[in-house]
């Protein structure tokens, strides 16, 4: 094929892909009130206005601490599971992978549903912590991949030498596989944390009056008002995910662990 | 390989358990619910489910724009796919960057644009109005194609991703090899890429066709309730109608097509090895 | 020097339910080195992991030096191991990946610093200490995991196929390498092999291995000149052997008579013992190939394939052509049935 037609069919594909986007950006810089493209003339008032509405500042929060905490708390039982599934002649080691993985096949808003249903009403549970938990299975399947395709890049034999040498098995994981699989966690931290922000369908059933992601957060804003702040968090939100991924993939080439 | 086992469980265990407490005990209740009938086990759930003409046509409409948007994403895919490996390895890695740059992006915003571009005011209306070529703006938004479109630029990344890595994988001189013994382009498609990049575009199509299927978002936004998908039905029959049995039906019909899918495309890729 | 420094006795080793190595009993000399040898899957490295404490045993011992060690874990059991990937730490520098060990043992730093110096001067590694595994040759990096391996003072050194990441040059100067280490250092070293030159050059003994079982023990010479059985007469360069029955040379249906009288039921040639160009029997040349100081024929014969060295000082028989060829007696190579 030409080079012309090369960029031809990519430039057309890239336009489709990341054009709306381009869009949205420039949407959200209108000087007008309602959402219209082009921009009827330019600033950067829905921008500022974003960080003064209450409820985003509140689903903000809500959403990087399950993003963070439900990110850390599925690497920490997700790095020892891949581990074992990795390093150990385990029974039922396929039930245990189909159990982990399951979440990325059972579609989020079942999920959402069930655990309200069952979990938030007749355990008394809070919407906050039901969402911990949906967040962190959502994660773990991630990390539990990710982390166990750096660990396959690592020899096994390279804990025996450790252990020969006189580490007790523990050891040999903090001094020889850890250091080796620094990158990956780092990237299934990445992925995981942009999993769970980005995450709607399992959240949608699981919101109550002042709790709620900032996705079903601009989700409802948008059936109310149709001004372009949502377009201009959007915006924000993009830049932030793709700096943070950048960011990674300068520092540890990120895409070679997902 | 260690042999201690139950050391390894020790470990692996946890997370199974909290996979299996706080997310497949629930849903398995959840599923439950529609064979459930005051007399005992019964699939009623499902009849009563499928007797509706409403509910059929968003079946077959979920049905239709999965297969639909993996079709489309397929045919783009292997494209797209072929001509980023056939790119200088620098200029691969970063058309490749901005193929998958998409995927981390919020897919509210992501499907947010297409308002922007569809809506009444939007660039399309602009233009058509513009143009003359019809006095008002036409409804754009709120139909099959709106969804259609949404759902793929939506999913499109993870084909292309899935193609890109088996293409990568086919033997460097193996197309020229076929040019050569005077294959066309189109046989060499048929009978050396397809065959080679097979494993890929399962699990591609795969990846699109259910996450066509699971999506909320797009159809909630570009559909609404004119354009209803099998997500955004179940949505509206438990916030609406507080009608879990349906909720129960659809959530298994979601499950099922997930797997069956999956098993599908599997035996296609492994039976014409 | 004691003669049962490493002992095994009944030792039986399975992963599973896959029995690998089913009774096995030897017993290694202190400072002596030794080759574990067979083709792969003979339970050599397995063996070699029971030894080193990575493997429990289903049942039988291990004693190393007088102490009974089959339960002992490997990082308590003193042996040092050489790994065939090298097994490298790649996060660690060539200096800390000798001081390991060391620092495990919490040793004042500066004797971590004195011993890792010593160890990384005897394999010629001094300067390199900064350098990542990574940046070294597959030569460096050998010479690295031997030093990081001999920095503990193991009481026995296990080496897993330590040649055969290494081309040929670096194979000779490694081989002559580790003679020097094991002569310098008193170390007994047990060392796992599939190649029989290696096994030939380097070991004082050689323990044979086939299916699990110890087929045969002994120095090189005895191993390479007198094989007990088809197996290793086979793995020692017997390529022509055959079963003998009243007189007559047997494979399958085709026999040839013998020219001389044997109580042996089986025989085996080298190529080089054939000879070529005269005798009782005649083969159609399959093949035939130059090999520097003699030509190798390969001759299809009522008997199935030969295969026959010839000097170069004969002229060359064309491929298809019959030749004449004799199995002596002196040559013949007497093995168990």
């Amino acid at each position: 094929m030409s080079r012309l037609s090369i960029w031809i069919i990519l430039g057309v594909t890239l336009t489709f892909l990341i054009g709306p986007f381009l869009i949205v950006i420039l949407a959200g810089a209108s000087a007008g009130e309602a959402l219209s493209f082009p921009p009827q003339g330019l600033s950067l008032k829905w921008y500022a206005k974003v960080f003064t509405v209450e409820s985003f500042r509140a689903s903000f929060a809500l959403s990087m601490f399950l993003a963070i905490f439900g990110t850390l708390t599925a690497l920490l039982i997700g790095i020892p599971a891949a581990y074992a599934l990795n390093r150990y002649d385990l029974p039922w080691a396929e039930t245990i992978r189909t159990i982990v993985a399951a979440p990325i096949i059972v579609p989020g808003i079942i999920v959402g549903l069930a655990l309200l249903r069952y979990i938030v009403v007749p355990l008394n549970v809070t919407i906050t912590m039901a969402l911990f938990m949906v967040h962190t299975a959502l994660v773990l399947p991630y990390a539990v991949r990710v982390v166990s395709s750096s660990l396959n890049n690592l020899r096994g034999d390279m804990e025996e030498a450790a252990v020969i040498l006189g580490c007790t098995r523990f050891q040999a994981f903090t001094k020889v596989v850890l250091p080796n699989i620094r990158g990956g966690i780092l990237a299934a931290f990445i992925l995981g944390f942009v999993t769970s922000f980005n995450e709607v369908p399992a959240s949608l059933f699981l919101s109550g009056p002042g709790v709620r992601t900032l996705p079903i957060d601009m989700l409802s804003y948008m059936e109310i008002t149709f001004d372009p702040s949502v377009a201009a968090l959007s915006a924000i939100l993009a830049f932030l995910s793709v700096a943070i991924v950048f960011l990674a993939e300068r520092l540890l080439g990120f895409s070679r662990y997902v | 390989m260690f042999l201690n086992r139950k050391e390894g469980l020790a470990l692996a265990l946890p997370a199974a358990f909290f996979t299996l407490l706080f997310f497949l005990v629930p849903v398995g209740i959840l599923l439950s619910v529609a064979f459930q009938s005051d007399t005992g086990w019964s699939l009623n759930g499902y009849f009563e489910f499928f007797s509706k003409p409403l509910n059929r046509a968003v079946f077959w409409r979920t049905l239709k724009l999965g297969l639909l948007v993996a079709g489309a994403s397929a045919i783009i895919g292997y494209a797209a796919a072929f001509c980023i490996v056939s790119l200088p390895p620098k200029s691969r890695g970063r058309i490749f960057g901005l193929v998958v740059l998409p995927l981390m992006i919020s897919p509210v915003a992501r499907t947010y644009a297409w308002i922007v571009i569809l809506g009444r005011t939007g660039i399309v209306n602009d233009v058509i109005v513009g143009l003359g070529l019809s006095d008002t703006p036409i409804r754009l938004l709120f139909t099959e194609t709106a969804v259609f479109i949404g759902l793929l630029q939506l999913f499109l990344p993870l084909m292309i991703i899935s193609l890109v890595s088996a293409m990568e994988n086919i033997p460097r001189d193996v197309i020229p090899a076929a040019r050569v013994l005077g294959a066309s382009w189109l046989q060499v498609f048929l009978r050396v890429i397809l065959p080679l990049t097979k494993e890929g575009l399962v699990i591609g199509g795969t990846l699109v066709f259910t996450g066509a299927l699971t999506a909320y978002i797009t159809p909630a936004i570009l559909g609404g309730s004119k354009v209803l998908m099998l997500e955004t039905l179940l949505y509206q029959k438990v916030n609406v109608s507080n009608d879990f049995v349906s909720a129960s039906v659809i959530a298994m019909i979601l499950i099922v097509m997930s797997f069956t899918a999956n098993i599908v495309l599997k035996r296609i890729a492994s039976v014409r090895r | 020097m004691s003669d049962r420094f490493v002992s095994l006795t009944d030792l039986v080793l399975s992963y599973g339910s896959t029995v690998a190595v089913p009774n096995l009993n030897l017993d290694i000399h202190e400072g002596e080195l030794i080759a574990l040898l067979g083709p792969s899957g003979c339970g050599k490295t397995t063996t070699m992991r029971a030894i080193a404490g990575l493997l429990t045993p289903t049942s039988g011992s291990i004693e190393i030096d007088g102490r009974d060690v089959t339960r002992t874990p490997a990082n308590k059991r003193g042996i040092g191991l050489v790994f065939q990937s090298y097994a490298l730490f790649p996060h660690l520098s060539a200096f800390e990946n000798v001081a390991f060990g060391l620092r495990l043992q919490k040793l004042p730093d500066a004797q971590v610093r004195a011993k890792t110096e010593a160890g990384m001067a005897t394999v010629g590694l001094t300067g390199f200490e900064s350098r990542k595994p990574a940046e070294m040759s597959g030569g460096q990096q050998q010479r690295l995991a031997l030093a990081r391996s001999l920095v503990m003072q193991p009481k026995v050194l296990l080496l897993d196929e330590p040649l055969s990441n290494l081309d040929a040059r670096l194979r000779l100067e490694m081989r002559n390498e580790l003679q020097r280490v094991q002569r310098d250092t008193g170390v007994t070293m047990v060392f796992v092999t599939h190649d029989q030159s290696e096994a030939l050059a380097l070991a004082d003994r050689i323990v044979l291995m086939n299916d699990g079982k110890i087929e045969q023990l002994g120095t090189a010479r005895e191993l390479y000149a007198a094989p007990e059985t088809a197996f290793a007469a086979d793995f020692m360069g017997f390529e022509n052997i055959f079963h003998v029955e009243g007189g007559h040379l047997v494979n399958g249906s085709a026999r040839l008579p013998l020219g001389f009288t044997t109580d042996a039921p089986v025989l085996a040639w080298r190529p080089s013992g054939v000879s070529v160009g005269a005798g009782p029997y005649s083969g159609k040349v399959r093949s035939s190939s130059f090999a520097g100081g003699h030509r190798e024929y390969v001759l299809d014969s009522p008997l199935g394939e030969i295969k026959a060295d010839a000097s170069i000082e004969t002229a060359e028989v064309p491929i298809g052509q019959s030749i004449a060829f004799d199995l002596p007696q002196d040559t013949a190579r007497r093995l168990m049935a």
